[in-house]
């Protein structure tokens, strides 16, 4: 009965949001710019899908803007280290969670309908704090 | 050790305490919202910025500053300037029960495909609406299985299948409020945004 309900579950987990499901897409880049899946190093070029858990990675020169399917918009600036730790989104109610963690670097943000979707469902992490994002426009640097 | 064997260690000293920190802008369309300080240096803070245009530190206690007459610095301007674009949204409505397009959504496939032309890495979403006629499951079920017709009538018009996805939302975003279980011609409708 358990192994049932939780198998039912599982099944509406899916059709919610599938693993492995696009969450965003590049829109354009410069320099030095990849997307770090595990240990997959991949060429940030424009149209390349991004999932939850990719790293953002770019050198002295790169730079990566990107739109995600919640209409969030991200532009990385040069020598930046980010995850997409987090990003749950339920396209029909259009509610989620979306966390970021910037290691080091730069990078714009312009929310979408994860923040406006509940109180801090938007977070970003940085080395040495926490953000709720609570609809807007901001940018977030950490020096090296 | 000698003053001159000072310098490097000073300096290393400061950049070591070169804060990361935040700026708050204005949102596009000229109002804004707000980013709280949840955490510091692992301890909760109380901190939110309100104010558009303040530069935040994050670590230890948050300093939250105006950003004053100078504004951004170049780099943080180049990367606001690097954003993309907003999705742009455009609305489709089809003759009841069919996919044969309203003479009036016909123009509006021709600015749909000049929008993705000039979208490097465009991504499609087609979405489904209905009226509040019947109940939120069916309406859920309706509006996706329209979605999905939709996309595929595009993808046959030459629009390319793989950037392409649909999604129903059903009768959570009427164009037009009204009751329950009200037919209207205006919230059926198919919504394509392009990012």
């Amino acid at each position: 009965m358990v192994a049932k309900s939780l198998f039912l579950m599982s099944l509406t987990a899916l059709a919610v949001f599938p693993a492995h499901a696009e969450i965003a897409r590049v829109k354009s880049s410069s320099g030095s710019a990849i997307v770090q899946r595990g240990t997959n190093h991949i060429p940030a070029k424009s149209g390349q899908e991004l999932l939850a858990g990719d790293y953002l990675v770019t050198g002295k020169d790169g730079r990566i803007a990107l739109t995600f399917i919640d209409n969030t918009r991200f532009a990385v600036g040069p020598n930046s280290r980010i995850a997409v730790s987090t990003f749950e989104y339920d396209r029909t109610r259009q509610t989620g969670s979306f966390v970021t963690q910037v290691d080091r670097g730069s990078l714009a943000i312009v929310s979408g309908k994860i923040a406006k979707s509940g109180r801090d469902a938007m977070k970003v992490r940085t080395p040495n704090s926490l953000l709720g994002v609570r609809g807007t426009r901001f940018i977030v640097e950490v020096p090296k | 050790m000698r003053l001159r064997d000072l310098v490097p260690l000073v300096a290393f000293a400061l950049a070591g305490c070169a804060h990361s920190s935040m700026v708050l802008l204005p949102d596009e369309d000229g109002g804004h919202g707000q980013v709280a300080i949840l955490e510091s240096d692992g301890k909760p803070t109380e901190a939110v910025v309100t104010d558009a245009n303040s530069r935040a530190t994050l670590g230890g206690s948050p300093s939250i500053k105006p950003l004053g007459a100078s504004g951004l610095k170049a780099d943080e301007a180049a990367l606001v300037g690097d954003l993309p674009p907003p999705p742009k949204s455009f609305t489709l409505y089809f003759l009841e029960g069919t996919t044969e397009m309203t003479p009036e959504s016909a123009p509006v496939l021709e600015e749909l495909r000049a929008e993705i032309a000039k979208r490097p890495g465009a991504e499609v979403q087609v979405t489904g609406h209905t009226d509040t006629v019947g109940n939120d499951a069916d309406n859920d079920a309706l509006s996706q299985k329209r979605a999905e017709e939709i996309l595929n009538l595009l993808a046959s018009k030459g629009f390319d299948r793989s950037i392409m996805s649909a999604v129903g939302r059903g009768e959570r975003e009427l164009k037009v409020p009204t009751g329950d279980n009200v037919s209207s011609p205006v919230n059926r409708r198919v919504e394509v945004i392009v990012r």
